[in-house]
């Protein structure tokens, strides 16, 4: 019965990425019936020798730590103030669910249009707030020191509620006894989140940041509508630089080289995540 | 209840104040999109921005909605979504119960590279299987974009599926079966039936993974499959910046599945949270 599934996925899954990962040793121009000239390693050789694929990588891990961060900084917030709320905040809770199910290229051309440099709202609220001089002072998208930070905005906006939703079922399952023990012995609750609520709750902790680690490093429709890698390339993380050598360079043979090597790291961090966590079918599943 | 609630009056209004305000922010983004979907062009455009409309129209929707496209690229990610749910989950209803009822070495093997692929970037796959599709006649075409969609939704549906089967009791089965029902047919008749639940959550994300898609959508659509989520963005680079028209496309094409979220929050909550909190 798993026979369907597995020949599914190997025929478009795995199919194409032995494809991808043969296309990467040779070189040759996708349109038209041009030759195909077997290469070796030199695609690879030019991937590791190229700044942009050196800043690119860099720049994932960068987006993906910006991401991370934050979503785990405001989810556990929020998270904990449901609890805190109880049962009456389930409205909120509710408000706080809906940008789970808009589409990540809705949300990028929103932010887009949000953060435009002279009439955008969020730069008129923050001039009206006197927090910035001019409502032109901070170019979100197009200062490229900052750009990588502003189009990491709708991602955070819009899986924080993820990482929010995880924790709360999290801290609803911590036992009343374990909380009553500690305050009966006068923890405080700065002590009681970082010495109890934390530490049992590092199991859910760790599969939501894997979850959205992996996401985030895959990251590509929220930035290519927002910034299509600029400016100066200061937001072309791996996604797009694969799409851009690929489809814009007409390169295929470099971009499968990169996109490979891109597929190896994140292969590797993957399953040693998944091993450490996660065990598929096992008594505890 | 477990002792983390806040119990003083005081300390809780401060703590509902923060709430509500840190709601009010993360609602915004949305509001104002459905605001300016309703403003003139002149408005939209505006320096310094208006939040809410001065005056309303729906101008912008009589607009997105006579696009060349727009309304044929509905009919298209409906189809397509319907055909990937269906898709998905006809293969991993099976996949699932056969790795959480025969729990052999090979179930679980498989069920961890399933997984693995989950992780693969879009980009990766989507560009090889332009010319696989290409090759075998079905270039921009629904079903090829269904397909591809469900290489991601796959995954998911066969952890969500093994999760719930694990719940149903053995002795309920083995019930089905001294009575004189086949594997498959205790599947059909007692598994699913309880799990009822189970595939509504798993449908809802192979629904959602489909209708989100873009970049599926980009690398194996041109003309007779376009999806809307492409449309929306092409009111970007076609007509300069439309404004007005993205954001009112924009509000139809999620309103659907907002209303889906209101109606199934239950189901999508547990299905999100499934996983995570048991492991």
């Amino acid at each position: 019965m798993i026979l369907p599934a597995a020949l599914f996925l190997a025929v478009f899954v795995a199919w194409p990425l032995v494809q991808f990962i043969g296309n990467s040793f040779y070189h040759y121009n996708p349109i038209g019936d041009g030759p195909h000239t077997f290469v070796g390693f030199s695609n690879y050789v030019q991937a590791f020798t190229s700044p942009a694929f050196a800043n690119s990588a860099w720049r994932t891990v960068a987006y993906t730590v910006i991401v991370v961060f934050f979503e785990f900084a405001l989810g556990l917030i929020v998270a904990l103030l449901f609890t805190a709320l109880g049962d009456r905040s389930r409205v909120f809770r509710t408000i706080f669910l809906y940008p789970l199910m808009i589409a990540p290229i809705v949300a990028g051309l929103l932010w887009r249009f949000l953060l435009i440099d002279n009439s955008g709202i969020v730069n008129q609220l923050l001039y009206e707030a006197h927090l910035t001089s001019s409502p032109d002072q901070i170019q979100w998208l197009s200062d490229p020191n900052i750009a990588l930070f502003a189009v990491a905005l709708p991602d955070i906006w819009l899986t924080t509620s993820f990482i929010s939703l995880v924790l709360f079922a999290g801290l609803q399952n911590i036992p009343a006894d374990v909380i009553e023990a500690a305050r009966i012995d006068g923890a405080g609750y700065p002590t009681l989140l970082f010495q109890v609520v934390i530490p049992l709750l590092r199991p859910v902790i760790a599969v939501a940041l894997i979850v959205r680690g992996v996401d985030a490093a895959r990251a590509f429709d929220v930035i290519v509508v927002q910034t299509q890698g600029g400016p100066q390339n200061s937001t072309e993380t791996m996604s797009l630089l694969v799409y851009n050598t690929q489809i814009s360079d007409g390169n295929p043979g470099l971009a499968s080289a990169m996109g490979t090597i891109y597929l190896l790291v994140m292969m590797i961090v993957a399953v040693i995540a998944v091993l450490a966590i996660w065990r598929p079918g096992s008594d505890r599943a | 209840m477990n002792g983390l609630e806040s119990r003083r009056a005081g300390s809780r209004s401060i703590l509902w104040a923060v709430l509500i305000i840190l709601v009010i922010i993360y609602a915004f983004p949305f509001v104002y999109m459905l605001f300016t979907s309703f403003k003139t062009p002149i408005e939209t455009n505006a320096i310094p921005p208006t939040i809410l409309p001065n005056t309303w129209t729906i101008q912008n929707y009589v607009t997105a909605l006579n696009t060349q496209g727009v309304l044929t690229s509905f009919l298209n990610s409906i189809q397509t979504a319907v055909l990937s749910t269906v898709i998905s989950l006809m293969l991993a209803i099976p996949a699932a119960y056969a790795v959480t009822r025969f729990r052999t070495r090979l179930g679980r093997v498989f069920i961890l590279v399933a997984l693995v692929m989950r992780m693969v970037p879009a980009i990766v796959v989507g560009a090889p299987l332009i010319s696989l599709f290409h090759s075998v006649g079905l270039s921009d075409t629904s079903l090829a974009l269904a397909i591809a969609q469900a290489t991601v939704s796959l995954p998911l549906s066969i952890w969500l599926m093994a999760s719930f089967f694990e719940a149903v009791p053995d002795d309920l089965e083995e019930a089905a079966r001294i009575d004189g029902c086949s594997r498959l047919g205790s599947l059909w008749r007692v598994v699913l039936p309880v799990t009822r639940g189970g595939v509504a959550v798993a449908a809802i994300f192979a629904f959602l993974a489909s209708w989100n898609d873009f970049i599926f959508a980009l690398l194996l659509t041109s003309v007779r499959a376009v999806t809307t989520p492409l449309e929306i963005a092409n009111f970007q680079s076609q007509f300069g910046l439309d404004w007005g028209s993205m954001t009112s496309l924009a509000v139809l094409y999620s309103i659907p599945v907002i209303l889906l979220t209101l109606i199934l929050q239950r189901h999508i909550v547990a299905g999100l949270t499934l996983g995570a909190v048991k492991g």
